[in-house]
């Protein structure tokens, strides 16, 4: 099932922060409570909008900009329908949000006049979407399971516990004793009417078309990154000997590892040493890693020379030349490979420029949390298992940091959805969903994430086990801890980093969660029982690790 | 010819409604306009201080001239319009009405054994016959309430203005209607109020009692719009959902077991989502009152002139993909958004919870039936009179 995670973000008119606050803090006193029929908070917006794991309303204020109102959404499915859905439910309460907004300059000024109108009842679920904002990176957690599956596996290990400490269960415990395979079909048998959907089997997490398309989007970006990096090499390699060529490309690269060794020793006191290392990392990643740099190379070959001599055949065809193609089948592929060899001179220059931007990077170690704002944030944490937090922080600027910002957001984007099929983010299994976006020409980063436990032991969690991808993510961010090589040091400044992050944040006045009791590693469990029941008799060995999540 | 020529074109709306949605969402053609996506046909239905009902003159000629809700624009009098008549068609007779309506079907499957028409048999005749009690309007000695209602109802939605043998009929039939329904009012007043609960017992009830508003001609004007408005839609859609159940058997499946089961909220999903692909018309119309834009800071925005004639295709927003998941499957869990066959807003079907607690009533006790199925042959498909239900025979048993 394919899943969606956006955000809306909107400009405030400062002189209706306020305001703007207090209609979403009472939105949430409307819905976060028990309403008739239903015990549970939020009951009556988790009905409206069936598809909906996680929603937030937050308002980011910010000393060089006038505030910010960021609508975030999770859901199932496409995003049309969601709006649709979102609108019946709380289209009025809405639309008097965005009467809070400035008037937008686009071209969705418009559409904001028709909606925010005195008096108008035209729909706002067009203009929500029009000014969607999509992620740069995502994560989801679970990934693949839909709310409704996951919120009925939940109620299948419920019942499954209740079956087993069963009180006339006790003493005699009908399953005590017997072999796993006679557990898992009895307790197939005893839940099948309560849950008929084991009797068929799931639709898969990722279908072969989602995941084809995760990997064919990986490999084409890793091709456009390996042709932006040829291209010197690629017009050299046009102009000159092979010898002389390669001579080039070997003394040029000599150089640029000579001017890293003589930068990569950390500026004082901004090294934290950690357990990962970056050959060993790519040593243990070696088949992906090879294949996302040579198949490109392959296919870039091919392809730029399939281009060149169709040039060629077009101007042969053009001018009457005819006869010329064969003689140009060798050169064209010759520049081609060895500019793509060239790649190893130009990449050390592009690391070595990067690392000079970092030595002269400014941090901010200690920066100004508002007492009344923290107090604020803590004051709607830690009510369930699960939390949320928003940030938004500044870009660093410059040519090379926009570019690598830019394409590193989309690489590791692309690489999260390739790599991260089995419901968590590598190591770390708190991460519900999460997002990075651009905001403000690409000037802001905003960060969006769900997670389990508290702020303090997520952010713990991320800097213990992620630091590596969160300081790619995030070092652009001004003030950033020192980072090193874009994926060293940065995060791992757990105090610097949490102090840095907590700045950032704005409180999560409005925070829907559609299955609060839920952890990801309990989602996953519930799901492995399921799937245990679901697909048929499992043998010995299998229902004994069946077993185990019971 | 004529009749048979539109139900062709009806046929082929929803083909004709999805080309539209894509490649022009706004059809705009002279002075006539036709609005297609779901946010569209929600703005028109919503926006009532620009876009009214163009069903005035015609009411006036049904009603003499008297008021009706449905012909005003918002406002006081048509709150207290609406107000007056919810205080004596008030929630708390829906449950009523849904069992009357399947005892009432019960008895008229009953009544034809192996099969029967689903458009005259069963719909037709058990709406009419619950209607006129709950309204305490009585069988005219002089013609056929079916008859006349029909005939006014087609006059007020679906008329031409240039079809002068209806409007001949009409100028017979409204004055008529009228007088029928004066009379019957006339003779309870002198009968006194012998207690029974019907909608005319209430208002002449809450007259007695002091309420102004009560008079005789908003009496007999609210019955008559209400005869006229109701009971002739239940007999074009309820066809229309069995001919759709009919035609997707795992739908008709789960119909019928809803049925047996009495599982009356399920077998109102399933009906209602039947519906769905077959409403009561394809699109319902309105006028602008002023110079306006629709679908504004859109690339579909169109600017329409005061008088412009407005089709809001209610049927083709409840199937567009751009904010209904999967709309040609065939869902009854489907959320309430997702239905608009009584329309949005000020002029939102009145009947609408009258229609939710019978329809599916009406046809519960055919779905009991054994072996339920097309009757063989032309008979066994749904055809149609222009937009009305003409004939769907279905058996059922051995």
């Amino acid at each position: 099932m394919r899943q969606t995670t956006l955000c809306v973000p909107l400009d405030v008119r400062p002189e209706s922060t306020e305001r703007l606050s207090a209609l979403i803090e009472l939105l949430r006193r409307r819905e976060d409570r028990p309403h008739i029929g239903a015990a549970d908070n939020f009951a009556l917006l988790s009905r409206a909008v069936p598809t909906l794991h996680f929603m937030s309303l937050s308002v980011f204020e910010h000393q060089s900009f006038d505030p910010i109102f960021i609508i975030e959404a999770n859901f199932d499915g496409r995003p049309g329908p969601f709006w649709a859905q979102l609108e019946a439910q709380m289209g009025e309460d809405l639309r008097e949000m965005l009467r809070c907004c400035k008037e937008p300059f686009d071209r969705t000024r418009n559409l904001y006049c028709a909606i925010t109108a005195e008096g108008s009842r035209v729909p706002v679920a067009p203009y929500l979407e029009a000014s969607t904002q999509r992620p740069s990176v995502f994560h989801h957690g679970n990934r693949g399971l839909t709310r409704d599956r996951i919120i009925a596996e939940a109620k299948l290990f419920r019942a499954l516990r209740e079956e087993l400490d069963k009180p006339q269960n006790q003493g005699a415990q009908p399953y005590r004793g017997a072999e796993p395979e006679d557990v898992r079909d009895r307790l197939y048998q005893k839940m099948l009417p309560e849950h008929p959907w084991l009797g068929t089997p799931g639709p898969p997490r990722v279908s072969g078309t989602e995941r084809f398309l995760d990997i064919s989007r990986l490999f084409l970006f890793a091709t456009m990154v390996v042709g932006a990096l040829a291209i010197p090499g690629i017009l050299m390699a046009a102009i000159l000997q092979t010898p002389i060529y390669l001579a080039g490309v070997a003394l040029f690269a000599l150089v640029g590892i000579y001017l890293i060794a003589r930068d990569r020793a950390p500026l004082p006191g901004t090294e934290v040493k950690t357990t990962f290392s970056l050959l060993g990392y790519l040593l243990k990643h070696a088949p992906l890693v090879l294949s996302v740099l040579l198949l490109p190379a392959a296919i870039l070959t091919v392809v730029l020379t399939a281009v060149a001599l169709s040039l060629v055949g077009l101007y042969g065809a053009i001018t009457g030349l005819t006869g010329e193609m064969e003689a140009f089948l060798w050169p064209v592929s010759r520049a081609v490979i060895l500019g793509v060899l060239g790649i190893v001179s130009t990449t050390p220059y592009l690391v070595w420029w990067l690392r000079r931007l970092e030595m002269r990077d400014h941090s901010q170690d200690s920066p100004h949390v508002d007492d009344d704002i923290a107090t604020q944030m803590a004051r709607y944490e830690d009510w369930v298992s699960q939390n949320h937090m928003g940030s938004i922080v500044l870009i660093r600027p410059g040519v090379l940091r926009s570019i690598i910002i830019r394409y590193g957001h989309m690489g590791l984007g692309l690489l999260l959805r390739v790599t991260a099929t089995n419901g968590y983010l590598g190591s770390m299994r708190t991460v519900h969903f999460a997002h990075w976006a651009f905001l403000n020409n690409g000037s802001r980063l905003l960060f969006l994430s769900n997670f389990d436990q508290s702020w303090g032991s997520y952010l713990d969690d991320f800097i213990e086990k992620a630091h590596v991808g969160l300081t790619l993510a995030w070092g652009c961010g001004v003030g950033f801890p020192p980072t090193r090589f874009l994926i060293f040091d940065g995060a791992s400044h757990g105090r610097r980093f949490k102090a840095w992050a907590l700045a950032s944040r704005a409180v999560s006045r409005f925070w829907y969660s559609a299955y609060p009791d839920l952890s990801v590693d309990q989602i996953e469990r519930n799901h492995r029982l399921a799937e245990g029941l679901r697909n048929g008799p499992l043998n010995r060995a299998d229902s004994r690790t069946w077993m185990k999540d019971l | 010819m004529k009749a048979w020529l539109a139900a062709r074109l009806l046929g082929q709306a929803p083909r004709a409604m999805a080309v539209l949605r894509r490649v022009r969402p706004v059809l705009k053609v002279g002075s006539t306009v036709i609005v297609t996506r779901y946010d569209d046909v929600l703005e028109v239905f919503r926006r009532d201080d620009v876009f009214d009902t163009p069903y005035k003159a015609q009411i006036d000629v049904l009603t003499g001239g008297e008021p009706f809700f449905l012909g005003m624009r918002a406002g006081p009098d048509y709150d207290a319009g609406v107000k007056a008549m919810r205080t004596v068609m008030h929630a708390g007779d829906l449950a009523r009405l849904g069992e009357r309506a399947e005892t009432l079907a019960a008895t008229a499957v009953a009544a034809h054994e192996g099969g029967l028409d689903v458009v005259d048999d069963l719909a037709r005749r058990v709406t009419f016959e619950l209607y006129a009690d709950y309204l305490g309007i009585p069988r005219p000695p002089e013609g056929r309430i079916e008859v006349w209602a029909t005939r006014l109802f087609e006059f007020q939605f679906a008329g031409s203005p240039d079809d002068h043998a209806l409007r001949a009929e009409v100028d017979e039939i409204a004055p008529a209607f009228r007088a029928h329904i004066d009379g019957e009012i006339a003779r309870r007043k002198a009968a006194g109020l012998n207690g029974a609960d019907d909608v005319m017992s209430r208002c002449l009830a809450l007259q007695a009692a002091g309420e102004t508003q009560f008079t005789d001609a908003f009496i007999r004007t609210h019955l008559l719009c209400m005869m006229v408005g109701g009971p002739p839609q239940p007999p074009m859609v309820i066809p229309h959902a069995m001919e759709q159940l009919l035609r997707r058997p795992t739908a008709l499946s789960a119909a019928v077991a809803a049925a047996r089961a009495d599982d009356d909220e399920r077998l109102w999903r399933i009906v209602r989502e039947a519906l769905r692909f077959d409403p009561l018309a394809p699109a319902l119309p309105r006028v602008a009152t002023a110079d306006l834009t629709i679908a504004c800071g859109t690339s579909r925005e169109t600017p329409l002139a005061a008088g412009t004639k407005v089709f809001a295709a209610f049927a083709s927003a409840m199937r567009d993909p751009r904010r209904l998941p999967s709309p040609e499957t065939f869902d009854p869990d489907r959320l309430d958004h997702e239905y608009i066959h009584f329309g949005h807003g000020l002029h939102e079907c009145f009947g609408r919870m009258m229609n939710e607690a019978t329809l599916h009533r009406i046809l519960k006790p055919l779905l009991k039936q054994p072996r339920l199925r097309r009757a063989s042959g032309p008979s066994g498909r749904l055809s149609k009179n222009g937009v009305f239900a003409d004939r769907l025979t279905v058996r059922y048993g051995p």
